[in-house]
C-alpha cells in the first residue's frame, strides 16, 4: 500500500497519459503492492540513492533498451515489453550503399537479375550474406561487421525505436559463448558511436529461463549457426552442448531440395559435376520463405510403424504427408506453382536436424543430431539437477518455431534413453555384460537401460518429496503444486529477450555491467579475471557506481 | 545499380578514423583511446596516400553516400555522414496523418500512430476505414466499420473483425484482440488488478479469509495455452515481483547472493541493517544454516498459467501441422517472413496477422559528433519541411557531374556529318577496352576560389581492371560569386557556351593532357580518360574467393597488354573490331552473368583535395575590416559510376 503512491509519483509520465494507451498500462499497472505490509520493494522510490528523484527524469530511471543480437536478426525493444518494437535483419539489403534502392525495384527489374539468382552457388557463399557475423574469425572482416553493426543499431533507433540513441542504457542479449574479438568490437563500436552511460550483457539462455518462468531448465536453442542446449540452473548455465546443425543447415537442406526440383522442372541433367549436384540455384528468401511457412516435422518413428511412439493418431500424420500442396515453383518462384506431397517439406527438416538415415558413429562431434545433443546434455549434468532440467524443456531460436520440432526431439530423446539409460557407454560389450548380469539376476527387472535413472529417481523422489513437505509446510503454501522433474517435458518461453525484459523491468542488475568510463580506458582488457568481485546490488543502498573493477563474468 | 549512370558517390573521411578500440590501442601504443578528435587533415593525406579507395570492398558499401545526403560541419570544416553525427528526435508524428504525438506518449503508444492510421498486414499498404453498407442496409454511415486495403483489398473481415465507431480504432482493436487472445487474458489482468486476486494471497503468508483463490484455476491449467504473449508476460511479472517482495523478508537468503543479489532482496533496509550484524559474504557459502534463519524463503518458479507458465500443448503442433497441410490453407494462407515481422510471435497464418498501427515517424536535428556543433534542425511542426539550419555538404564541397563525351573519329576525318551522328556512348554497355572520354565537371559552391587535385589509381581495383587517366589533375574552381558579376566581367559568355558543347565553330576540340576542358565562372570540366577492362568470363559455376583473385590478376595482365598496343589513341574504329585479347575470354564463356553482381560496374574512385584561403569567422568575430585568411583543406575520395561494361 505504501508504494502505491511512490510507484504512481515515480511513473507520473506515464501514468498521467494511461487513459488511452496500452502498453504502459501493462507495464505499470503491475506494481501493485503485496497485500501484506512490507518495505517498498520498488527501490527505485527509496533505497538506491542515485536515483531518489522520484520524477523519473533523470537518465537512471529511463528505461533501458534491450538488443537481441544473432548472427540473423537483431531485436530491439524497451524494458517491460513483452515483444521487442522490431526485429531487423542482416540481409543484402541491409548493406546496400545509401541510396541505392535496387531492392525496391525488385518487380520490375529485369530478366538480368532473374538470371544471376539462377546460378548455382556454392552453398557455404549461398547464405553468407544474410549473415551478420559467423563465430569463426579467421576470414571474417570485423570492420564490416562493426559497419553493419553500427547501421543496424543506427536505423533501429531512427525507425522503431524513436528515441535518442545513447541517452539510456543499454542491454544487449547475446549468446553466452562469443569470441572475444567480436564482443570487443561490438562494444567498441556502440560506445564509440553513442554515448552510453553502460551496456549490460545478458546471456541469451539465462534470459529464456527468466521468460519462461523457471529458475532451471534446458534450453535448445535452435539458433541459425549453430544449435545449442544449456543447462540452466538457478540461471546459471551448468553444461552446454552445440551442434552446427541449426537453422543454417536446415535452409541449405532445403535450397538443395528446392534446387533439386527446379533441376527436374528444366529438365536439366547434370550428372557430370557433383559440385553443381550440390550447388543451390534457388533464391535465398524464397527458400527461407519455404522454411518458414512450410517446413514442419514429422513424428518419431513414423517411418518405421513398427517403434510407434504412442501417438494419438498413428494414422494420421501419415495421411498429412500424402496431401499434396502447392508452392510457388523453384524455378520461376514468380509464375508457378508445383504441386509436391506435404511430407517431402519434412524431408530437409529432418535429414538436417536429426541426421535421419545417417548413424551416430557416422556423424562428427560437432554435427551430433539434435536429439543427441539434448541426450548428451542432460547426460552431463548431475543426476539432480538432470532431473530437474529434462522436465523443463525450452526450445527457443528460429527453428522452435517450425511445429513438430520440439514432440520430435522430446520422443527421439525419449526413446534414447529408453534405450540406453542414462549412460554414455555403450556398444557390444556392454550390451553383452549387461544381459549377463540379467540373466543372473533372478529378479525381473526392466531391460538394463531404464534401472539406471529409476533407482535415483526413487530416491531423489522420496528426497525431495520430504524437503518439499518440509518446505511447504514452512512456507504455508499449501495450492503449490509438487516440484515437477524426472519427466520430459517442454515448457514455452516468450524468447530471451522478453527475458531480458523481465529481468530489466524488475531492475536486477546484471553480472556484466560495463560502464563507459572503464570501457574507454582499457577496453576488454580492463575486466577483472576476479569472479569472486562482490556483485554489485543495484536495490541495496550500496550503489555500486563506484566499482572498480568489472568483470566479463561468463564472457570472460 | 540502381542509381541510373553517371553518378557519383562521396565515401565520408571517417572511415579513415577507424572505431577504436580501446583494448586493442593500448597494445599498441598507451596513449589515451577515447574518441578522439579528428585528426589534421595533413595526417589524413598521408594515410590516404597509402592506400586507394576501394569501392568494391564489401566495407565501402557502409562509408559512400550520395553527395546530396552529407552534411558538412564548420566548425571541424569536415564532411559529415550519418555515422559521424548524433541525432535528437525533435517530435514525432504519424506520417499518415501527420499528427503529431507529443513525447511523453510516444512510448505508451508503442511508437505507433493511435489513431485510426493502420497498415494492411499483408502487402503494408495504408488501410482506410469504410462501412459496411451491405451489412447496416439503412444507415449509411452508421453500419459497421472496417478497415480495407485499396490495394490487395484485405479487409479486417477477412480475420472477423468490425468496429463500432469509425474514430479511435487503435482502441477498440486492441480491445478485441485482447479479448481474443484469450478470454484467460482479461482474467489475468483482472487478477493483477484487484489485490486480492489469488494471485496476490496465494503466497501471502497468514492472512487471506476472503480469498476465492481456487475458482480461476483449474481452467487456467486446463487451458494454458490461452494465455496471449502480453498477458503471459504480465503474469511473469507479478510473479517475479511478488517472489521478491517474498524473499526479501529474509535478510540475505543463499539465492539472493547467487545471482545478482537482484532476483532475491529488495528489501534495502533490512540489506542495510545485516551490513552491521553478519557479513553478505559469509552467508554465501553455507554460512546461512548455522545462523538460525526462522525460514530460508527461496524463490521458486512459476507453477501455474496464471503465474506465466505455459507448457506446450501435446497437440498444438499437430492441430498446426493439420491446418498447414489442409486445402483451404496451402501457400498464401501461410504468412511469409516478412508478413511476421511485427506480428506476435505465433502468428503463423494469414488469419492471425492483425493490421499494424502506422509507426511513428521522428523529425531529428543533427549534430556532429566530435564538437556538438548543430548541423540540421528542422522546423518543429511535422507539416513543415523547412529546416532552420541545414549544413549540407554540397554547398560545401564541389558539386561533380560527369558525362561521357561524344565518341568522335579522330581529328583528321572530321566532317559536318559524321559530327552529327557522333554518337555518345551507351553507359550501360561500354565496349570493353575502347577508350571513352569523360568530362567531369566540378562545380564549386563557396564564396571562395578553389584549388583542385584529383588522384585516382591508375587501374582500377577489382576483378575488371580500367585504366583512368586524369587528363589535368589540378585545377582551380573560381568563386561562386554573384552571377551579376560574371556577366559584367566574361568577356564573351557566347563562346564558352559553345566551347562547353565540345566544339566551337568548325574544329573540334582535343583533350590535351595537362589541360583544362573548359572552364566558367564557377566550374571547371577535365576530361578522364578510361579504358574500361575487359569482363572475364566464369568458366566454372562457383564463385569462390580463389578464383575470384585469381582472376582478378588475370584482368589486371589482360588490360595491360590489351591497352598497350591497342590503346586510346590510335584507336580509328570504334565501333566493331575488338581489339587483340579480347578473344581470350570468350572461349571459357559458359554463363552469360557475371559472377559477382556488378562487376561489370565501372566505378572510378577519385580522390578529390581541395585547398582554399577563407575568412576565418569562427575564431574572430569582425575585428579588423579585413578578415583574417586562414588556409583549408578537404580531403575525400569520391566514387565516379561511369557505366557498365558490356560484356
Amino acid at each position: 500500500m505504501a508504494t502505491a503512491p511512490t510507484a504512481a509519483a515515480i511513473d507520473g509520465k506515464y501514468s498521467a497519459t494511461s487513459g488511452s494507451n496500452i502498453r504502459s498500462n501493462l507495464r505499470h499497472s503491475q506494481q501493485r503492492p503485496p497485500n501484506t505490509p512490507h518495505t517498498p520493494q520498488h527501490s527505485r522510490g527509496i533505497s538506491s540513492f542515485a536515483s531518489t528523484s522520484s520524477q523519473g527524469s533523470l537518465r537512471n530511471d529511463e528505461d533501458a533498451i534491450i538488443f537481441e543480437i544473432g548472427s540473423r536478426w537483431l531485436r530491439a525493444g524497451f524494458e517491460g515489453d513483452s515483444t521487442p518494437m522490431c526485429s531487423v535483419g542482416f540481409g543484402p539489403e541491409e548493406s546496400r550503399r545509401v541510396g541505392d534502392y535496387r531492392g525496391w525495384a525488385r518487380n520490375n527489374s529485369s530478366q538480368a537479375e532473374e538470371k544471376t539468382r539462377q546460378e548455382p552457388v556454392d552453398p557455404d557463399f549461398w547464405a553468407s550474406p544474410y549473415e551478420l557475423w559467423r563465430m569463426d574469425l579467421r576470414d571474417m572482416d570485423l570492420g564490416l561487421v562493426e559497419d553493419r553493426i553500427e547501421r543496424a543499431f543506427r536505423e533501429t533507433y531512427n525507425k522503431y525505436l524513436l528515441t535518442d540513441a545513447g541517452t539510456s542504457r543499454l542491454v544487449l542479449v547475446l549468446p553466452s559463448l562469443m569470441p572475444h574479438p567480436l564482443l570487443s568490437s561490438v562494444l567498441s563500436t556502440l560506445f564509440s558511436r553513442w554515448r552510453f552511460p553502460s551496456i549490460t550483457l545478458l546471456p541469451g539462455a539465462a534470459m529464456a529461463t527468466a521468460a519462461a518462468g523457471l529458475r532451471a531448465a534446458l534450453v535448445v536453442d535452435i539458433g541459425w549457426a549453430e544449435t545449442t542446449v544449456t543447462g540452466v540452473y538457478e540461471y546459471r548455465e551448468i553444461a552446454i552442448k552445440r551442434s552446427t546443425r541449426g537453422m543454417r543447415s536446415l535452409t541449405t537442406a532445403m535450397g538443395r531440395f528446392l534446387s533439386r526440383l527446379a533441376r527436374k522442372d528444366n529438365n536439366e541433367a547434370q550428372e557430370g559435376q557433383p559440385a553443381a549436384l550440390e550447388a543451390i540455384s534457388v533464391d535465398f528468401e524464397y527458400c527461407e520463405d519455404v522454411v518458414n511457412r512450410f517446413a514442419w516435422c514429422r513424428p518419431c518413428g513414423h517411418d518405421e510403424e513398427s517403434t510407434g511412439q504412442d501417438e494419438e493418431e498413428p494414422s494420421d500424420p501419415r495421411l498429412v504427408s500424402k496431401k499434396i500442396v502447392s508452392i510457388p515453383s523453384p524455378s520461376t518462384p514468380g509464375l508457378n506453382y508445383i504441386e509436391l506431397p506435404f511430407g517431402s517439406l519434412a524431408e530437409p527438416v529432418e535429414q538436417a536436424l536429426f541426421a535421419q538415415g545417417l548413424a551416430d558413429c557416422v556423424l562428427d562431434d560437432q554435427e551430433k543430431p539434435l536429439h543427441v545433443v539434448v541426450y548428451n546434455t542432460l547426460l552431463a549434468l548431475p543426476p539432480d539437477i538432470r532431473g530437474t532440467c529434462m522436465s523443463r524443456i525450452i526450445f527457443v531460436g528460429g527453428g522452435a518455431h517450425i511445429p513438430g520440432i520440439r514432440r520430435r526431439t522430446i520422443q527421439e530423446v525419449q526413446a534414447l534413453v529408453d534405450q540406453y539409460g542414462w549412460s554414455p557407454v555403450r556398444g557390444k560389450v556392454v550390451d553383452e555384460q549387461l544381459r549377463k548380469l540379467q540373466d543372473l539376476r533372478l529378479s525381473k527387472q526392466p531391460p538394463p537401460a531404464a534401472q539406471q535413472p529409476e533407482p535415483t529417481h526413487e530416491e531423489k523422489a522420496e528426497e525431495q518429496d520430504f524437503v518439499e513437505q518440509k518446505l511447504r509446510r514452512n512456507n504455508r503454501d499449501k495450492d503449490l503444486k509438487p516440484f515437477v522433474h524426472g519427466m520430459l517435458r517442454d515448457v514455452e518461453s516468450l524468447g530471451a529477450w522478453a527475458g531480458a525484459s523481465l529481468v530489466t523491468a524488475l531492475k536486477v542488475r546484471g553480472l556484466v555491467e560495463i560502464e563507459r568510463e572503464k570501457y574507454v580506458q582499457h577496453g576488454l582488457a580492463g575486466a577483472s579475471r576476479d569472479l569472486d568481485t562482490h556483485v554489485p546490488d543495484r536495490r541495496s543502498g550500496l550503489r555500486a557506481g563506484d566499482r572498480s573493477s568489472w568483470t566479463l563474468a561468463g564472457w570472460g | 545499380m540502381s542509381r541510373p549512370f553517371p553518378y557519383t558517390y562521396i565515401s565520408c573521411p571517417c572511415v579513415e578514423r577507424p572505431v577504436s578500440d580501446p583494448s586493442r590501442k593500448k597494445e599498441t601504443s598507451p596513449r589515451k583511446g577515447s574518441s578522439q578528435p579528428a585528426p589534421e587533415i595533413n595526417d589524413n593525406d598521408d594515410e590516404e596516400e597509402e592506400k586507394d579507395f576501394d569501392p568494391r570492398s564489401p566495407r565501402a558499401n557502409f562509408s559512400l553516400y550520395p553527395p546530396e545526403q552529407l552534411l558538412y560541419c564548420e566548425d571541424c570544416h569536415q564532411i559529415k555522414c550519418p555515422r559521424c553525427i548524433t541525432e535528437e528526435i525533435v517530435c514525432w508524428y504519424c506520417p499518415s496523418c501527420l499528427f503529431e504525438t507529443p513525447s511523453s506518449m510516444v512510448r505508451s503508444e508503442g511508437n505507433r500512430c493511435a489513431r485510426n492510421c493502420f497498415s494492411c498486414p499483408i502487402c503494408t499498404a495504408p488501410l482506410a476505414v469504410s462501412t459496411l453498407e451491405n451489412v447496416s442496409g439503412s444507415g449509411s454511415q452508421q453500419g459497421p466499420w472496417v478497415l480495407s486495403c485499396g490495394y490487395c483489398m484485405w479487409t479486417t473481415l477477412d480475420i472477423g473483425i468490425k468496429f463500432d465507431k469509425p474514430t479511435n480504432i487503435r482502441n477498440q482493436l486492441s480491445k478485441m484482440t485482447e479479448s481474443s487472445r484469450g478470454r484467460q487474458m482479461s482474467r489475468a489482468y483482472g487478477d493483477l488488478k484487484s489485490p486480492l486476486s489469488p494471485l496476490a494471497t496465494a503466497y501471502s503468508t497468514v492472512d487471506g479469509p476472503e480469498v476465492p483463490p481456487d475458482d480461476g484455476k483449474p481452467p487456467a491449467d486446463e487451458d494454458p495455452a490461452v494465455l496471449g504473449p502480453d498477458a503471459r508476460f504480465a503474469a511473469l511479472k507479478a510473479f517475479y515481483r511478488n517472489q521478491l517482495s517474498e524473499t526479501s523478508a529474509s535478510p540475505n537468503d543463499p539465492l539472493g547472493t547467487d545471482f545478482g543479489a537482484g532476483f532475491s532482496s529488495p528489501g534495502a533496509l533490512n540489506r542495510i541493517m545485516s551490513l552491521y550484524t553478519s557479513s553478505t559474504l559469509s552467508g554465501l557459502y553455507g554460512g546461512n544454516s548455522k545462523k538460525s534463519k526462522p525460514k530460508p524463503l527461496m524463490m521458486r518458479e512459476a507453477q501455474t498459467a496464471s503465474e506465466g507458465l505455459k507448457l506446450a500443448a501435446s497437440d498444438a503442433e499437430d492441430t498446426i501441422i493439420q491446418r498447414m497441410a489442409s486445402d483451404d490453407c496451402g501457400w498464401e494462407g501461410l504468412a511469409s517472413s516478412e508478413q511476421r515481422v511485427f506480428q506476435f510471435p505465433e502468428a503463423r497464418f494469414v488469419e492471425d496477422l492483425l493490421p499494424l498501427p502506422t509507426l511513428l515517424r521522428t523529425k531529428r536535428s543533427k549534430r556532429c559528433k566530435s564538437c556538438k556543433h548543430i548541423l540540421v534542425k528542422p522546423e518543429f511542426k511535422p507539416q513543415s519541411t523547412r529546416f532552420r539550419i541545414r549544413l549540407i555538404a554540397l554547398s560545401y564541397i564541389p558539386l561533380t557531374t560527369i558525362r561521357p563525351l561524344a565518341v568522335s573519329p579522330s581529328s583528321g576525318v572530321t566532317s559536318s556529318t559524321t559530327l552529327l551522328a557522333a554518337p555518345t556512348p551507351d553507359l550501360n554497355a561500354l565496349q570493353p577496352l575502347q577508350p571513352i572520354q569523360i568530362l567531369l565537371t566540378l562545380k564549386n559552391h563557396m564564396f571562395d576560389p578553389v584549388r583542385v587535385t584529383l588522384g585516382t589509381p591508375s587501374v582500377t581495383p577489382g576483378a575488371v581492371a580500367t585504366k583512368v587517366t586524369i587528363l589535368c589533375p589540378q585545377f582551380d574552381i573560381g568563386a561562386n560569386s554573384d552571377v551579376w558579376d560574371e556577366a559584367l566581367q566574361a568577356s564573351n559568355p557566347a563562346d564558352q557556351r559553345s566551347s562547353r558543347s565540345g566544339l566551337t565553330g568548325g574544329y573540334e576540340k582535343v583533350a590535351e593532357a595537362g589541360k583544362v576542358w573548359d572552364k566558367g565562372r564557377n566550374w571547371t570540366t577535365v576530361v578522364l580518360e578510361v579504358v574500361p577492362g575487359l569482363l572475364e568470363r566464369k568458366t566454372g559455376t562457383l564463385n569462390t574467393k580463389e578464383k575470384k583473385d585469381e582472376e582478378d590478376a588475370k584482368d589486371a595482365r589482360h588490360a595491360r597488354d590489351a591497352t598497350s598496343d591497342g590503346g586510346w589513341s590510335d584507336s580509328d574504329e570504334n565501333e566493331t573490331t575488338p581489339p587483340p585479347g579480347h578473344g581470350l575470354g570468350l572461349e571459357t564463356q559458359s554463363s552469360p552473368a557475371p559472377a559477382q553482381p556488378d562487376e561489370d560496374v565501372l566505378e572510378i574512385p577519385v580522390f578529390v583535395r581541395m585547398e582554399w584561403d577563407s575568412e576565418n569567422q569562427m575564431e574572430q568575430p569582425v575585428a579588423k575590416g579585413k578578415p583574417e585568411m586562414v588556409k583549408r583543406e578537404l580531403a575525400y575520395w569520391m566514387v565516379l559510376g561511369v557505366g557498365r561494361i558490356e560484356y
